[in-house]
């Protein structure tokens, strides 16, 4: 297992340690969260001048698909505002205090919402409202608002981040796509793990609280669920946990064995497909009728949303794979080879948001300066005008990504074929497919 | 609790108050006027109120698409009022009244709705001009009823061969400009009668008579005028096809409205201009008598209190260039 | 007495290992990627193009041009001022209901290009685009070409031959 232990390196692991450099990342995140909520409420209406959806739907979506969760897998989780107020609350103070005993009701979530389907169905709630959400700060601004609000009322209601782990719809991706990432936390020693007692990493201690994501440290074996919140490099007595570098995609070669997983995955190729299609492509037609939320026309691109990511997508995938002969059982063959859904998704993403966020970056500029339209100039650069970026790259840019992934995804079929004992052509068949279709709605 | 827990919540309560005061403070102190299209309430503020001699400095932004600001009757440089970005612009104004201010970009069906008013107070020292009265009004002419023309040319009427007809008649008082607003080519066609030309040597000649009552200048001055606030509804060719014109139709069946139960007017489609009956049935007077008042519930606006006397007849010289050739 | 390989087996079978079909697929993927496709040429000609711009969407929303040819677009704005920016050419022009504003350019850049709106004309104004293609969309075709080179060449292929090498290693070894 070639690994680097990042935290090795003295600096970066009290860097990690402290409480206090990540609070001040937390603050300056906090506050510019409020902010956008109250840019997108009283702001300017016209979404291109207004923070809001400046700030959080091309430049936070800017650098979470293209940077964090590429390369630091759940990165922004470990620096998002959104549990932070609920948590605060939750425990009784912004940095550990010594034990102290939790003041709310810190029920256990039922063990029928303890997996990501709720991510997913939020997800897939937000996407049917995109066009709109996208555009229309007001909406930007409730949604932000929603589930700020939301992460308080289940910290106040649950143990740990409720929220984060079981209801956001980001961390839904972020969780699956981190899988690929070049970064994780593992423990360093088993043994040591097995023979430590009461387990401050999870039940937490005086150096701490136990895992806010209801991961116990000692078992960790892929990415998926860790928020990379270092709570538990605090509280493990033995120093038994570290931040690795590592290759890109190590954790797929374990490929999962749930459905709720196997199901994002579909979620995230079909909607990155249709958005593609719907916002990016010329027809008309398919933009109105995603845009006029409550039409008849906005019922049927729902239906026929629903239809793709739900139906078609997986079921021509569970084809492919029914026509596979092996003694593994059919659910653990869908599972496992949809792994190789993942790096592609990731790539589908990638090449869709690279289009509209080169094209509108330059929104991000000029609301520097006047972030609600109220004709602030704070920066000089109010007046910036609208100019598309590094357009020749764009093409290019998006066939790399879209190839690669490809590339990515067919290695990473094999792997998981040979795990299941079948072949890989009918899911590599099926990626070129998709692949090819994607590359003509973007290109 | 320790000093750095205490501090640190000070510090995010205080970030916090900041985050949401900063922004309903400055957006409550920050007076603008913004413009939305007419459906969705045009101007807001859509009075403005100023003193004469004092100079009013507006800031200006748009909630929606593409508009402009102008003030009616007042010759200023128009500005852009762009979505999410805020425009200044100062104006001073000589004499107290009220003016109309209104959006120069097409905006919607109802662009031409969308108008507010400057109240502006102040001594009057300076003579009050009284406001004209429209000749139709003083001619008493019927700007609703049917004005056909009973005869039309055959041919479209050229000012460019007419000229050489023209030299040789004795037309000065038919080219007079009093006689030249208040009838119509019709009528002076008419006066033609007993003159040795065939009809369409007479329509030559009348083209003649119009083109003589206006000049290079004005019929440039009408051309940009009809671009920028007729031809969306009438057409840049005038044949009443302009973009707006299937949605006036469409409209039209939902709006029906009573004068007095006299006439019904309805949402119409707009005028075609190319239409030799109706147009050489009209006099100059009855033209500006309709742009003046508008249609009173057909869609077309008034333009009373937006454009001065001298531009509604370059605009109307403008239109009788639909009918007539003036120039290769 | 032992066998030798060379002796029983042809020597080309010993150059198809993995690492020589990666190279394959790399070059395959090179001359798919970059080799100059002839470009049919045609009379250059004048078109003139009518383009109705409404919120939000063009129509018509996807054109074909010949390459070279000198294009009149012009835009007919429907409801509010539209504009309409060329992708890759850098160019536009806005046109305000009631006055067709005409772009006239020559198409000498290959490919296919979006257009879309550049003057804020409501909500949906950052997805309302058209499509302009110059000729054929090389770009498309050269990209499917190399993602059918990478799951073709890459792995199945060496997969397959290492199978048949190993296959063939096994006969030698009696």
């Amino acid at each position: 297992m070639n690994r680097i232990e990042l935290t090795r390196n003295p600096f970066l692991k009290s860097a990690l340690k402290s409480r206090y450099p990540q609070l001040a990342v937390f603050i300056v995140m906090l506050i510019g969260y409020i902010f956008a909520i109250l840019a997108g409420l009283i702001g300017t209406p016209v979404g291109s001048h207004n923070f809001s959806i400046v700030f959080v739907w091309i430049a936070w979506w800017a650098i979470l698909i293209l940077v964090a969760v590429p390369f630091f897998g759940r990165g922004w989780c470990a620096v998002c505002p959104i549990p932070l107020p609920g948590e605060w609350l939750q425990r009784g103070a912004v940095l550990a205090p010594p034990d102290k005993k939790p003041k709310w009701l810190n029920l256990r979530v039922p063990k029928m919402f303890r997996n990501i389907w709720m991510q997913n169905i939020s997800f897939l709630l937000l996407a049917l409202f995109s066009s709109v959400l996208l555009t229309t700060p007001n909406m930007t601004g409730i949604v932000l608002a929603g589930m700020l609000f939301a992460a308080i009322g289940l910290s106040m209601i649950f143990e740990r981040r409720a929220f984060c782990r079981y209801l956001c719809p980001v961390g839904g991706f972020i969780g699956i796509y981190s899988q690929t990432a070049p970064i994780e936390l593992r423990i360093k020693e088993k043994q040591i793990c097995v023979t430590c007692e009461g387990k401050p990493c999870y039940n937490g201690s005086s150096a701490g609280y136990g895992c806010p994501w209801d991961v116990f440290p000692g078992g960790l074996t892929k990415n998926t669920y860790c928020g990379l919140c270092m709570e538990c490099i605090r509280t493990c007595p033995h120093d038994n946990i570290a931040v690795n570098l590592r290759p890109f995609s190590a954790d797929l070669a374990k490929p999962s064995t749930r459905i709720d997983e196997a199901f994002k995955a579909f979620i995230m190729l079909g909607s990155a497909m249709i958005y593609a299609a719907v916002l990016l492509g010329p027809w008309g037609t398919f933009k109105d009728a995603a845009y006029t939320v409550g039409t008849s026309a906005w019922f049927l691109y729902a239906l026929l949303f629903l239809t793709i990511i739900c139906g078609i997508l997986p079921g021509f995938f569970a084809l492919g794979i029914l026509r596979t002969n092996s003694h593994t059982p059919i659910k653990q063959r869908f599972t496992s080879l949809s792994t190789a859904l993942i790096p592609l998704g990731l790539m589908f993403w990638v090449a869709f948001s690279l289009s509209f966020v080169l094209t509108n970056a330059s929104y991000i500029i000029a609301a520097l300066s006047d972030p609600l339209g109220l004709g602030w100039n704070l920066f000089g650069t109010a007046n910036a005008v609208w100019q598309p970026m590094l357009t020749t790259l764009l093409g290019p840019a998006q066939t790399l990504a879209l190839v690669g992934g490809l590339i990515w995804s067919t290695r990473t079929a094999q792997k998981a074929a040979s795990e299941v004992n079948v072949s890989s052509i009918l899911v590599i068949t099926y990626c070129f497919i998709l692949t090819s279709i994607m590359l003509w709605l973007l290109l | 609790m320790k000093r750095t827990e205490l501090f640190s919540r000070t510090l995010i309560l205080f970030g916090i108050v900041l985050a949401v005061a900063m922004p309903l403070y400055f957006w409550n102190q920050t007076p603008l006027i913004h413009a939305r299209i007419a459906d969705d309430g045009g101007w807001n503020p859509d009075v403005i109120r100023a003193e004469a001699g004092k100079p009013l400095h507006l800031r200006l932004i748009s909630d929606d698409v593409m508009h402009g600001f102008a003030v009616g009757q007042m010759d200023i440089d128009t500005v852009d009022v762009e979505p999410g970005k805020v425009t200044d612009i100062t104006l001073t104004f000589d004499k107290p009244g009220i003016y109309t201010f209104y959006c120069t970009r097409w905006c919607g069906l109802n662009h031409w709705r969308m108008r507010g008013t400057i109240e502006v107070r102040g001594a009057s020292s300076a003579e009050e001009i009284p406001s004209s009265i429209p000749l139709y009004v003083t001619l008493d002419l019927d700007i609703d009823a049917l004005h056909d023309s009973p005869v039309i040319p055959s041919t479209r009427p050229s000012a460019i061969n007419g000229q050489q007809s023209a030299m040789n008649l004795d037309i000065a008082r038919i080219s007079t400009s009093d006689f030249y607003k208040s009838h119509s080519p019709y009528q002076a066609f008419e006066e033609l009668d007993s003159l040795p030309l065939t009809d369409s040597e007479k329509w030559d000649v009348v083209s003649v008579i119009w083109k003589s009552n206006t000049s290079t200048e004005s019929l440039s001055d009408g051309k940009k005028l009809f671009a920028q606030n007729c031809a969306a509804c009438h057409g840049e060719n005038g044949a009443g096809d302009g973009v707006f014109a299937d949605d006036l139709a469409a409209a039209g069946k939902d709006s029906m409205q009573t004068m007095n139960g006299a006439m019904k007017m309805s949402m119409q489609t707009p005028v075609d201009f190319t239409d030799p009956t109706r147009m050489l049935g009209s006099s100059p007077a009855l033209l500006q008598g309709k742009v003046l008042r508008g249609g009173m519930g057909t869609g077309m606006p008034m333009w009373g209190s937006i454009f001065t006397e001298d531009q509604i007849w370059n605009l109307i010289a403008y239109l009788y260039s639909f009918q007539f050739e003036y120039e290769k | 007495m032992p066998h030798t390989p060379s002796l029983v087996h042809p020597t080309s079978r010993n150059l198809m290992t993995p690492r020589f079909s990666l190279l394959l697929s790399v070059m395959a993927g090179l001359v798919v990627a970059f080799a100059p496709l002839s470009v049919a040429s045609t009379t250059h000609q004048e078109r003139t193009i009518r383009i109705e711009a409404n919120q939000f969407s063009y129509s018509p929303s996807d054109i074909q041009i010949n390459p070279g040819d000198t294009v009149n677009i012009q835009l007919v704005s429907t409801d509010v001022v539209h504009g309409l920016y060329i992708d890759g050419y850098d160019i536009s022009v806005e046109a305000d209901p009631g006055q067709i504003a005409t772009l006239t350019f020559v198409a000498d850049k290959p490919g296919s290009f979006r257009f879309r709106c550049n003057v804020t004309c409501g909500a949906m104004h950052p997805f309302m685009i058209g499509k302009v293609t110059v000729g054929a969309n090389h770009w498309l075709y050269r990209s499917i070409g190399l993602a059918l080179v990478s799951v073709v060449g890459f792995f199945p292929l060496s997969t397959f031959l290492s199978q048949r090498k190993r296959k063939g290693e096994k006969d030698t070894t009696l």
